[in-house]
């Protein structure tokens, strides 16, 4: 009977192990190597495995044990994560309205940081040129626009002078808290105001196609960034992109009320350029891609062109 | 009208210690199922509906996660990005032992809703598919994103704080109700 219980044992210790040596599924990129970047950082997915084969008796007993004393604990433990019990400093007595308010404030400062890609205008350097390129970016028209695009652009593509300044500031920005409000919203905006001039008929397909497509352009960004060796996560980037979103529900927004189609060339170029400097901006701000930056930005390029085009077209 | 006195920890929302939390917790719960039922069966137009329910289901996720499942059972989950590594972390939150006294009926309340809510979607998913009826396939499976995260972050905290077992719990609340519960009987009914 004993012994019985002693295989018991070292099976379910063996089973927590297994646990270690397999990537969990929703282990993002972060969790493993980077081949491109693996230099700086000593790699972290071979340090469970030599631990294990170390100290596996000690370990699987321990790991017994445990299992033992918190007895009902079940699969749902195997997530990463930290259980906390909270302090007397904690949050979770507050009010209802302490939450909301906290909560959109969070919102509020994350689109503030869109309205005004500080990281992208820091590099040009006070207050008075700031003002200057919008005014002209406001009143002045097809020509005057492409110019500060292409200051715009060269200021994109200066990725390391970008990062540099963004990285002197206070770099990390809104990228500590992520929410999945503004993309929601603004991806629910896109699509409804994209649909409004649609033919009856077609209504539904183009809703679903345009809210489909934006949260797979989302994630193939995301991907690609990730890919590049950008160490955000990937909740992160999908709010980023999500909340840079803002400029495009405008030009869909005056798509709805039918703008001319020759007033939507300059105008549209103006938002997209909008849009790619505030996700340059907060993306590359915090230290996100390093080096390659124009790399990575291609595709959020891509999507946010592509989504101008279709605010062009509807 | 005369009612019997419901026993302490039935699903009596008059027994519950935060009634307004609690009434628009199962609202929002109910009423993200509801609109997307009768959307599809009355109402024909898919983005009104789509929108409708997004929203609910959005609010839903939020007022639980943040709100609800503080005050009703003193848990909350949420998730943290180191803004220097880009890693993400994940922390479960549950109010310290002895401070909050959990009202039977509210925790019964909580874990049949957190629970029954997954379940309800995933037959409405059977049924989009089995019926050909693609187009509302995202919509199902955001929603079972969001309820199956919720279920799944809310029992990984009750498991760390009070290692029992949800499911006997949730579903014969009635047997557990202790002095605690009684009292509050006692003072509801005694104003």
């Amino acid at each position: 009977m004993a012994s019985n219980h002693h295989d018991y044992q070292n099976v379910s210790g063996v089973d927590l192990d297994d646990g270690d040596l397999i990537d969990p599924d929703d282990a993002d990129l972060n969790t493993f190597d980077d081949p491109l970047a693996s230099t700086t950082q000593p790699s972290t997915s071979r340090t469970p495995l030599t631990g294990t084969i170390r100290s596996s008796a000690s370990s699987s007993a321990a790991a017994a044990n445990n299992n033992r004393n918190n007895a009902a604990s079940s699969w749902t433990s195997r997530f990463p994560g930290e259980d906390r019990t909270s302090s007397a400093l904690s949050t979770i007595d507050e009010s209802v309205w302490a939450t909301l308010r906290r909560d959109l404030l969070a919102v509020w400062h994350k689109l503030r940081e869109v309205l005004y890609p500080r990281h992208l205008f820091s590099s040009w350097g006070g207050t008075d040129s700031i003002r200057g390129a919008y005014a002209s970016l406001r009143s002045g028209g097809l020509a005057s626009a492409r110019e500060e695009l292409a200051g715009l652009a060269g200021r994109v593509m200066d990725a390391e002078s970008l990062l540099e300044h963004g990285n002197g500031g206070n770099g990390g920005g809104g990228l500590r808290d992520w929410d999945l409000w503004g993309p929601l919203i603004f991806c629910l905006l896109l699509s409804t105001l994209l649909c409004l001039r649609s033919r009856d008929d077609q209504r539904d397909m183009v809703f679903s196609g345009v809210f489909a497509m934006v949260w797979v352009g989302m994630a193939v960004v995301t991907v690609q960034i990730k890919l590049l060796g950008g160490n955000i996560s990937f909740a992160s980037s999908i709010c980023v992109i999500g909340y840079t979103l803002f400029p495009l529900v405008i030009a869909a927004l005056l798509s709805a009320l039918r703008l001319h189609w020759i007033a939507r060339i300059p105008v549209y170029l103006v938002l997209v350029a909008w849009s790619l400097a505030a996700g340059v901006s907060i993306l590359g701000g915090s230290g996100v891609v390093k080096n390659r930056v124009g790399l990575a930005v291609y595709p959020l390029f891509i999507f946010y062109l592509g989504l101008g085009c279709l605010c062009f077209i509807s | 009208m005369e009612q019997p006195q419901p026993a302490p920890g039935s699903l009596s929302w008059r027994l519950s210690s935060h009634p307004i939390t609690l009434l628009i917790f199962l609202g929002f719960r109910v009423s993200s199922l509801l609109v997307y039922l009768f959307g599809i069966l009355l109402i024909h137009n898919l983005v009104m509906i789509f929108i409708i329910t997004i929203l609910l289901l959005a609010a839903d996720f939020y007022y639980l996660k943040n709100i609800a499942g503080r005050r009703l059972v003193g848990l909350r989950w949420w998730n943290e990005v180191d803004p220097a590594t880009g890693k993400s972390h994940w922390v479960f939150e549950s109010s310290e032992p002895g401070t909050k006294v959990v009202n039977p009926t509210d925790s019964r309340f909580f874990w049949i809703a957190i629970y029954a809510q997954p379940c309800l979607w995933i037959a409405l998913a059977l049924v989009a598919l089995l019926t050909f009826n693609f187009i509302w396939l995202p919509l199902v499976v955001i929603a079972l994103v969001l309820t199956i995260t919720n279920s799944l972050a809310f029992s990984r905290c009750d498991k760390f704080s009070q290692a029992s077992n949800l499911a006997g719990r949730a579903f014969s609340g009635g047997n557990l109700a202790g002095s605690i519960a009684s009292n509050m009987v006692g003072r509801f009914f005694s104003r």
